[in-house]
């Protein structure tokens, strides 16, 4: 097919977020390296915390929520062994779900170790960005918590 | 009307504004959910699925935006779908809805349709050039403004129709509490004198941008016997498409927009619509489209939509009321917007309009268009149960 149409496009404006009670409250939590949590009706603690509780449908209140520790152990990781852009680290890293000490569910990050070390079960905290704004990224990573 | 019965058992909306900043997508949503189910007098438990629209995902940003929603409109565990037809998708969201409990499948339907504009900026994302593509030429009123141009061609409508039909809604906007634009000091000469965008429509004659959400409970014949506030029964529903392009296609007076009409009316009944139908919320993101549409209804003759405008026949007291809320002239969340001319439609019949109500309104019509005039989506509901 040597007559396939082909054009570049390149498209660019700008998206803003309004997080809500939740979603903001976690968000500013981390700017104080804090990590907030939802104690769920079913006895569960998730996080991070949901907007809604998925058994009751109420509104989750952010005044309610919870701190849990910033270290935890690994539920399951993949490594990536090609970074693009945009990826935490340009070198090769894990991706990992960390169940942090204290919560029921884990939550998705990157994980910053060589991969012979990385195994489920492996004990993780969290490495802060040095500047924080309240976003995600202010977990720069999370990192083997040794012993 | 086909299959089983079915009403519209309670109705929500939020405040329409600018800017919701204080909530997530979520809770904009939830809080239109929320007003349906106190309106309907219902709990959570009492849904039995979820029905969700929301214009084009790349006006937030958020693809899929109904698989996170879940949550928020306590789904988890329920059958929950998503429609898409562009800017007429809160009215084709309110018709699957109601076909779900049409078709017996459900006793109870939430439905709810979105948008939060203040997230992106739906024009520019509408004006994207994507190779081999027609452009749209920065947004809808670019594309919209030559068809008005061929109306007023074709009808020799006076170029002041546009005028008079925001000043009515405008107008209208004043009596609804949940509008977006309350604007007490318009006049018709501030529209007139309002800067031209697109020949021949005006700043003033654009809808404006806006975050909110809508949401309705619809019932089957039996959920309907258990209520105590008035329902609005669902007396006819269509559907109708056409491409956005095509020789030889009338972009002022579709020929989808008349099908979709004409098959409402056959549900419904409905012999003469003009007198039939006592009031009406359509579609009408830019002035022209009233006289337009009132005309691709058949509300008016060909070339004849103008002259209700003109005098008055579309006014708030007038014989045949449109946009009684103000219409999207007044309030837009594109993926909401079609569903508030349906809820609104609802309300009237139900006599729970508040001020803008129609007196003594039996039958209403809720009628939303998307893409480039190409899709429609129309309800007809009664005060009464369907006869026919």
């Amino acid at each position: 097919m040597s007559d396939v149409l082909s054009a570049p496009h390149v498209m660019e404006f700008p998206y803003t977020r309004s997080t809500g009670p939740v979603v903001g409250a976690f968000l500013t939590g981390l700017r104080d390296q804090k990590v907030l949590a939802y104690h769920s009706s079913d006895g569960t603690v998730v996080c991070p915390p949901p907007e809604y509780d998925a058994h009751t449908v109420a509104p989750v209140e952010a005044a309610k929520l919870i701190e849990v520790a910033s270290e935890g152990v690994v539920t399951s990781w993949s490594w990536n062994p090609a970074p693009r852009d945009g990826n935490p680290f340009d070198r090769p890293f894990a991706w990992a779900l960390v169940k942090l000490d204290g919560a029921d569910t884990s939550m998705l990050h990157a994980l910053d170790a060589e991969r012979g070390a990385i195994e489920t079960g492996m004990r993780v905290r969290i490495r802060w960005a040095a500047e924080r704004v309240g976003f995600i990224n202010d977990i720069a990573c999370f990192e083997p918590a040794g012993g | 009307m086909s299959g089983k019965l079915a009403a519209v058992l309670g109705t929500g909306q939020t405040k329409h504004v600018s800017a919701r900043k204080d909530v997530s997508i979520a809770g904009l949503v939830r809080e239109a959910a929320d007003r349906a189910l106190a309106d309907a007098q219902l709990e959570w438990k009492d849904i039995d699925a979820v029905v969700v629209g929301k214009a084009p995902d790349m006006f937030e940003g958020v693809m899929m935006p109904e698989l996170y929603l879940a949550e928020a409109l306590g789904a988890l565990g329920k059958p929950m779908f998503r429609v898409h037809t562009a800017g007429s998708v809160g009215g084709s969201t309110a018709v699957v809805a109601s076909h779900l409990v049409q078709g017996g499948i459900h006793e109870r339907v939430l439905t709810v349709a979105f948008e939060k504009q203040s997230e992106s900026n739906a024009m520019w994302a509408l004006s994207i050039r994507i190779p081999f593509s027609q452009p749209l030429v920065a947004g809808a009123g670019g594309y919209f403004a030559p068809i008005v141009r061929g109306y007023i061609r074709k009808s020799g409508a006076p170029l002041d129709t546009g005028y008079k039909v925001v000043l009515k809604d405008r107008l209208n906007a004043l009596k609804n509490p949940f509008a977006h634009v309350h604007d007490h000091e318009i006049t018709y000469e501030k529209i007139a004198e309002s800067p031209l965008l697109w020949d021949p429509i005006r700043y003033a004659e654009t809808c404006p941008s806006s975050d909110g959400a809508a949401a309705m409970v619809i019932g089957s014949e039996a959920a309907a016997a258990k209520q105590d506030r008035p329902v609005a029964w669902i007396h006819g529903t269509s559907v109708k498409s056409e491409p956005t392009m095509g020789a030889g296609r009338d972009r002022v007076n579709p020929h989808a927009g008349r099908m979709c009409a004409q098959e409402v009316y056959k549900e419904a009944g409905i012999t003469d619509p003009f007198r039939q139908i006592d009031c009406a919320e359509i579609y009408v993101p830019f002035s022209w489209f009233e006289p337009m549409w009132m005309e691709n209804l058949g509300f008016a003759e060909e070339g004849t939509g103008w002259k209700m405008v003109q005098d008055g026949t579309t006014s708030l007291t007038g014989e045949m009321p449109i946009n009684m809320s103000g219409g999207v002239l007044s309030t837009n969340p594109i993926g909401a917007s079609g569903m508030i001319r349906f809820l609104e439609a609802a309300n009237q019949v139900r006599g729970m309009a508040g001020e803008h109500q129609v007196p003594d309104a039996k039958v209403a019509m809720g009628h939303a268009y998307g893409g480039g005039s190409q899709f429609f989506a129309m309800w007809v509901v009664g005060s009464e149960k369907p006869t026919s």
